[in-house]
């Protein structure tokens, strides 16, 4: 009986770390870049988020989906591995995508700021960008150096109903993110 | 102090498998709580389910090796481990068994249960019920449109400057919240609305714009973040000037409406959520109670364990207690720790061993009571100058005091458990003795047996004075035999009843002898001359033989009577080779040829030189006789140390001998060999050696000849005995 239970929560743990198939959910980023203005820097990205069968029923089911959007700004030094490595800015914006069936609404909440939208793909697309969202003012970073930008959006599966994480555990079309984004930066 | 450790590291142990099932029973409640008022820490399952698995194991692993150490301990057969591992077993069964069977039964059900739970008809009550709101939602949205219609209408002929007005007034009989002229670009032209509405209407969408642009209107439904539903209305209005504007309404649902419509739609929701999750939930239950499960069992296991070996440990301590007492440690004392049953045999025990000390302390007293006793009457028995011998029931030695063994010269100890009867088996002396002893307690001793015994002595016959009587206390009925040496004393009463004799018979003999003499020299005198030659002659022969045998007569009375009548001994220091040679001095130029063998440096002794010249006197005179009859006479007079510590005089001749039926009693008077000897000689030596606290020894030496030795204490030990005597007989 305990071996059996040992057993299934190894082969979930490795279904985990297993690559991802094609035909899956999945967020690729279209764009992203930061771009410079006169008081710092700001940050354009867009997400193209493709939710899958299972993610798409149960947001249409009820079911509340929390994303997770990660950013930060690293200065990477070349010693000490990476364990040194400074991170100039970071932030995470959390998304929260309902679907309400009276209204047949969904509603994007970032924060206290709610957004309700029609369609799904109009919600996908609302939560997919990133529009001029502030990250460090420019006398913060050195212009001399380059740094490293990481970016990823991610379904948070925490947040889902447990019944549901155990889902999540066994199964890919529970598992939505996009890998780490990063690219260097000049200012 | 061990025992201490022990019941520390089973406490330790115990709190760490207290603190693991807490830990268990906490992920246990986290996991079993699926509603959204789960703290966010314990948000994340994978967690949750790793930390429940970490409980799991480590409780497996106090299990483990609490079932390690049993094993142990069975293995070292510990006291009270084999009832460990059946109360292990048996608490194991109680707690498994309805452990498994709630389990098996819950998994069971819950499959069941969760499955009924999504039922047809509440599926299609629910489904009817948020299409009977989105209806009702319509159809008012639809009585909005039309309103919108025809206030479009209204406010198309009107110049924007008037529109204001208008729009207030509409919204007023329409009754809506909000009325607003907008352009295709969503800027707000005019805008009207009543208190509960803000300064702007909420901005329209870009593809709500984009319909609007196309001349299509808008409606559609908007959920208020606090709450309530409002309707909204777009459509486009050709203005005076040819452009295209929008009007919007906004009309607030009534609340009843709405709160109803949002139940239907929140338990709609969540119905189907429910649904949806429904494989998910069965294995999270699952899941949750197989973890229940292993938690209850391995902590009832730890549990059985623990109260196991607190159940047993009392009866390993009591073991220990036992083997102790068992060893003679009567010191050990089991503390008491509960009151049961268990706790009242520790008690009794402790009672019972704390009696048994006091007895043993009592016993050991006895003993040494006993003990003290025994060896003062060894003591006693050892420094009695007769010999003592026990006898057991059946005749043999049981024990024998030293003195008894020093008077018959026989190591006695070795006849111990020895019948009497058997005796002269070892050695045939003992015969003497044990013949009349085995006579005499043949049967049972009435009353005490005495008797006189000869016993030959290894230097001389011993006369033994021995009485026996009966142990009253020994159950077999024992006999005590004492003994002792009357020789000496025998020897002194016969002595002193010879020199009475003695005296008397000389006096009585020497009375008529002078008056004979006297009458036979008158008689010579007075009938000589009248006599002729031949009768004169015959009568001074007869008369001279008359007065010539009286002489003699009177000569041995007086030598009877020296005997009787010694003077009084007068001890001094005396140089016995001086004295020797004196004596010889006497004898040198007559009679056998005398050798004097003298060791020099002897110390003197301690006597009284007249009575000991007469020792000599006596003994050469003795050896005379003896050598009379030999052709080459020799006599031998050697003055050494002898081995006991005295100094021997000796003198051994080459004569014929003592005949063996004289030497055991030479020394007695009026024994002789000689034709013409008073059989005094040597009983006066016997007597002047004895005054002198001396031994004296007769033997018989090969091929021919005798030996007579004297030994004499040397003056200063004899100083030392003597003294106290002497000095009483002087005061």
């Amino acid at each position: 009986m305990f071996a059996a239970f040992a057993m299934s929560v190894v082969a979930l743990l490795w279904q985990i770390s297993g690559p991802a198939d094609a035909g899956e959910p999945a967020i690729n980023v279209r764009s992203a870049e930061l771009t410079a203005s006169n008081d710092g820097y700001y940050l354009d990205a867009s997400f193209e988020i493709d939710l899958g069968h299972t993610l798409e029923e149960a947001l249409t089911k009820g079911v509340a989906l929390n994303f997770v959007l990660d950013f930060s700004l690293i200065y990477e030094r070349w010693y000490l591995l990476n364990l040194w490595n400074k991170t100039v800015a970071n932030f995470e914006q959390r998304y929260r995508l309902t679907y309400n069936s009276l209204t047949r609404q969904y509603r994007i909440a970032a924060g206290t700021l709610t957004q309700n939208v029609d369609s799904l793909r109009e919600a996908l697309v609302v939560m997919g960008g990133v529009r001029n969202r502030f990250i460090v003012s420019r006398d913060e970073v050195d212009p001399e150096k380059p740094y490293t930008a990481e970016l990823r959006l991610r379904l948070d599966t925490s947040q889902l109903p447990k019944p549901f994480q155990l889902d999540a555990l066994g199964s890919k079309g529970w598992n939505l993110s996009s890998d780490w984004y990063r690219w260097t930066v000049r200012p | 102090m061990k025992r201490f450790w022990l019941s520390l590291r089973t406490r330790g142990g115990l709190m760490l498998a207290g603190t693991v099932a807490v830990l268990g029973a906490v992920v246990l409640h986290l996991l079993s709580a699926t509603s959204a008022d789960v703290p966010t820490f314990a948000q994340g399952l994978p967690q949750l389910l790793l930390a429940g698995l970490v409980v799991v194991l480590l409780l497996m692993l106090l299990t483990g090796y609490q079932l390690l150490m049993l094993r142990r301990r069975l293995k070292q057969r510990v006291f009270g481990s084999r009832l460990t591992l059946r109360l292990v077993l048996l608490f194991s069964l109680v707690a498994v068994l309805p452990g498994a069977l709630v389990y098996g039964v819950s998994v069971q059900f819950l499959a069941r249960a969760v499955d009924t739970w999504f039922d047809v008809r509440v599926e299609k009550a629910l489904d009817g019920g948020l299409a009977l709101g989105r209806n009702v939602l319509d159809s008012m949205l639809k009585d909005l449109r039309g309103k919108a219609d025809t206030m479009a209408l209204l406010v198309s002929d009107r110049a924007p400057r008037q529109q204001l007005a208008l729009l207030n007034m509409l919204r007023e009989q329409a009754a809506v919240q909000e009325v607003a002229l907008l352009d295709v670009n969503g800027t707000v032209l005019v805008f009207s609305g009543d208190e509960q509405s803000g300064l702007m209407p909420e901005p329209l969408s870009p593809s709500v714009l984009r319909e609007l642009r196309m001349q299509k209107a808008y409606s559609g439904i908007m959920a208020q973040p606090s709450g309530g539903l409002l309707l909204r209305v777009a459509v486009p209005v050709s203005a005076l000037g040819g452009e295209l504007v929008a009007l919007e309404l906004v009309q607030r649902v009534p609340d009843q409406v709405s709160r109803n419509a949002e139940a239907v739609q929140f338990a709609h929701a969540e119905y189907q959520e429910l649904a949806f999750s429904r494989s998910g939930l069965k294995q999270l239950y699952a899941l949750t109670l197989t973890l229940a499960l292993l938690l209850a069992l391995f902590a009832a296991l730890l549990l059985a364990i623990f109260f196991s070996q607190r159940l047993s440990a009392p009866l390993g301590v009591l073991a220990e207690g036992t083997r102790a007492v068992a060893q003679g440690d009567f010191s050990q004392r089991t503390p008491v720790r509960s009151y049961d049953e268990i706790g009242i045999l520790t008690q009794s025990f402790n009672a019972m061993t704390r009696e048994l000390a006091e007895s043993q302390g009592e016993t050991q007293r006895y003993q040494t009571q006993l003990e003290s006793a025994k060896a003062s009457l060894e003591s006693i028995l050892a420094t009695l100058s007769a010999g003592v011998i026990s006898l057991d029931g059946e005749r043999r030695l049981r024990s024998v005091n030293p003195s008894a063994s020093r008077i018959l010269e026989i190591d006695l100890t070795t006849l111990v458990d020895v019948p009497v009867g058997r005796w002269s088996e070892r050695d045939a002396r003992l015969a003497a003795l044990a013949a009349p002893l085995a006579a005499a307690l043949a049967g049972p001793l009435e009353d005490d047996w005495q008797g006189q015994i000869a016993y030959a002595g290894s230097q001389r016959g011993l006369t033994l004075l021995a009485r026996a009587s009966t142990i009253r206390q020994a159950a077999p009925g024992g006999f005590v035999i004492v003994f002792d040496d009357i020789t000496d004393l025998l020897n002194a009463q016969r002595q002193a009843a010879w020199g009475e004799v003695a005296r008397r018979l000389a006096h009585e003999i020497k009375n008529p002898l002078t008056p004979i003499q006297l009458s036979a020299e008158r008689l010579q005198q007075r009938l000589r001359h009248k006599l002729d030659t031949t009768d004169a002659e015959m009568l001074v022969r007869l008369t001279q033989t008359i007065i010539n045998q009286v002489a003699a007569l009177k000569g041995m009375v007086d030598a009877f009577s020296e005997y009787a009548r010694t003077p009084e001994t007068q001890l001094k220091p005396v140089d016995l080779s001086q004295l020797t040679r004196e004596v010889l001095g006497l004898y040198e130029p007559i009679g056998p040829r005398m050798n004097l063998k003298l060791q020099p440096g002897l110390p003197s002794v301690l006597g009284d030189a007249v009575k000991l010249r007469q020792v000599i006197h006596n003994l050469l005179r003795n050896a005379e006789d003896a050598v009379g009859t030999v052709s080459e006479p020799r006599i031998i007079l050697s003055i050494g140390a002898d081995p006991t510590g005295g100094i021997a005089l000796s003198v051994s001749d080459n004569g014929p001998g003592f005949p063996s039926d004289v030497i055991g009693r030479a020394f007695e008077p009026y024994v002789t060999t000689k034709p013409k000897g008073t059989g005094l000689g040597l009983a006066i030596v016997h007597k002047i050696v004895e005054e002198h606290h001396g031994r004296t020894r007769l033997e018989n030496l090969a091929p021919s000849g005798a030996r007579v030795t004297v030994i004499l204490p040397p003056a200063s030990a004899a100083a030392q005995v003597t003294s106290p005597s002497h000095r009483a007989a002087n005061s």
